[in-house]
């Protein structure tokens, strides 16, 4: 039982990561459950990629520093989204299509001005990043962003939920959907930038929508869906922080991994709709 | 209520018929008829804000936030999307300022008059299309919209279901709601209608009981 909890006793740096990257799925994975619901699961992995070239820009400008490479991300993943929402209501490209054809542009150019900067930054390190790596700045910032953006998720929930259910119905009720849509866009966005600072820029969307794709498989009420996801993140940072410690592996792919073991034990045990255990559903007709 | 100038609707650069001018009271109940592609759910999408005329004028006298109710004529919402059916229902009283308790007896009214009792934590997904239809019905009278457009709201419900719809629409009237309903079932609009909107390429025809006469252009008159 020690073994579960020993080498955050002992080490500063492991400390660090556990708070870091409990904090950090806490906030994230409801994000994930709300992109599952709209439609948008794989739009976390296009601006994953977008946000590159903005750390790359504050990293070429500002060194390795965490407020530059935050706002430098945080500035390329809004004006991509920003500029693929724009396309798709100017044309009529569907969003998925635009923000497809947006995020290489961004990714290339992130990649280029990595070569451009001169200086020595591995690219591995911003896409998979290292939890191990979480110093005291990067965690008071993840600490206050995290928070942040849980607390305007807790705001906004009521037009968010009915915004991803019934858009039109809300429309002829309030006029708070668009700016519902345009918040949780900028969570995601943040919670993406922070993210890549501890696990990596790619291995955070594992974190973000992994769990809550697997809580879809215990729960058909939003806010269990919700919580679950969060706990099952939180759970997966412990565990995947431990294991990498032990086995000496990378930690982001640690944890992701096992939020991916857990996504296929719930395809296969969750009542609902699970393979194994298909408890009679009332079918629709 | 509703008051349309030269209106023409339809897809860029081919109005669907020749501009209609046509006054509708407060209160009055008026079905839209016409063939398949005529422009009836376009017109109603019109009059719900939800595309803009190609041509003319269009006043209503509602409020511009929660004044119109809609019923589209397909969901196009996720049928597996996590919430129940009273929680669907509930949602028809957002803008209500009314006390917890009051809110609470007015969506089990709602329920009830929608013979929903019974279903109230069914999941969307378990609902048949007819039950769905209801809650929405029920959805749309928890807002107390003063206008409702209503897109071929007896689609999916059964003989009971369209018995209890013609019911409530009835009452709705009674309650002074201004409701436009598209209608296939020439029968159903010939006996609980008073005012019938036939809706076709080569004008509209505005049929009423209440023997109104109205001045219109675009219109015959019968």
């Amino acid at each position: 039982m020690d073994a579960l909890w020993q080498p955050f006793v002992e080490f500063a740096f492991m400390r660090r990561a556990l708070f870091g990257g409990i904090v950090l799925a806490v906030s994230a994975a409801p994000l994930g459950v709300f992109l599952i619901l709209r439609r948008m699961s794989l739009i976390g992995d296009a601006i994953a990629h977008g946000i590159l070239p903005g750390a790359a820009l504050g990293f070429w400008l500002a060194g390795l520093s965490l407020p530059a490479m935050t706002f430098g991300g945080l500035g390329a993943g809004l004006a991509m989204a920003g500029l693929a929402a724009w396309i798709t209501r100017r044309t009529g490209l569907r969003e998925d299509a635009s923000l497809a054809a947006i995020y290489p542009i961004s990714l290339a150019s992130g990649v280029l001005l990595l070569g451009l900067s001169g200086k020595r930054l591995d690219l591995l390190h911003l896409l998979f990043g290292s939890a191990l790596a979480v110093d005291e700045t990067t965690l008071h910032g993840m600490l206050l962003v995290a928070s942040a953006s849980l607390v305007l998720l807790v705001a906004i929930y009521r037009w968010l939920a009915l915004d991803s259910f019934d858009p039109l119905f809300l429309r002829s009720v309030s006029r708070l959907g668009p700016l519902a849509h345009g918040l949780f866009l900028t969570l995601v966005v943040l919670n993406l930038v922070v993210g890549f600072q501890a696990i990596g820029a790619l291995m955070v969307v594992g974190l973000m929508v992994l769990p809550a794709a697997a809580a879809r498989f215990w729960s058909r009420r939003l806010p269990v869906l919700l919580i679950l996801a969060a706990l099952l993140a939180a759970a997966c940072v412990w565990l995947g922080l431990l294991f990498s410690y032990y086995a000496a592996l990378p930690s982001g792919p640690c944890i992701v991994l096992l939020a991916g073991a857990a996504y296929l034990i719930s395809v296969l045990a969750g009542p609902v709709h699970g393979l194994l255990r298909r408890i009679p559903s009332p079918i629709a007709t | 209520m509703i008051r349309c100038l030269g209106l023409q609707w339809g897809p860029a650069g081919r109005p669907l018929t020749p501009p209609l001018d046509l006054p509708l009271p407060a209160g009055s109940l008026t079905a839209i008829t016409g063939a398949n592609g005529s422009g009836k759910s376009s017109l109603l999408k019109v009059l719900a804000g939800l595309h803009k005329p190609l041509a003319g004028q269009l006043r209503l006298a509602v409020p511009s936030l929660g004044g119109v109710g809609y019923l589209a004529q397909q969901q196009s919402f996720d049928r597996q999307f996590p919430i129940d059916l009273l929680g669907l229902v509930a949602a028809g009283s957002w803008r209500s300022r009314l006390s917890r308790i009051e809110r609470r007896r007015r969506l089990d009214q709602a329920l009830a008059n929608w013979s929903l009792d019974g279903l109230q934590d069914r999941p969307l997904q378990a609902l048949s299309g007819g039950e769905l239809q209801r809650a929405l019905l029920a959805r749309l009278e928890l807002t107390e919209a003063p206008l409702l457009l209503l897109d071929e709201p007896a689609a999916a419900l059964d003989d009971a279901g369209q018995a209890l719809l013609w019911q409530q629409i009835a009452r709705w009237q009674r309650e002074g709601r201004t409701q436009l309903v598209v209608c296939h079932d020439l029968d159903a609009v010939r006996r609980y209608f008073p005012n019938n909107l036939q809706i076709a390429a080569d004008g509209c025809l505005f049929t009423s009981n209440s023997r109104d006469s109205f001045s219109m252009r675009g219109l015959r008159v019968a």
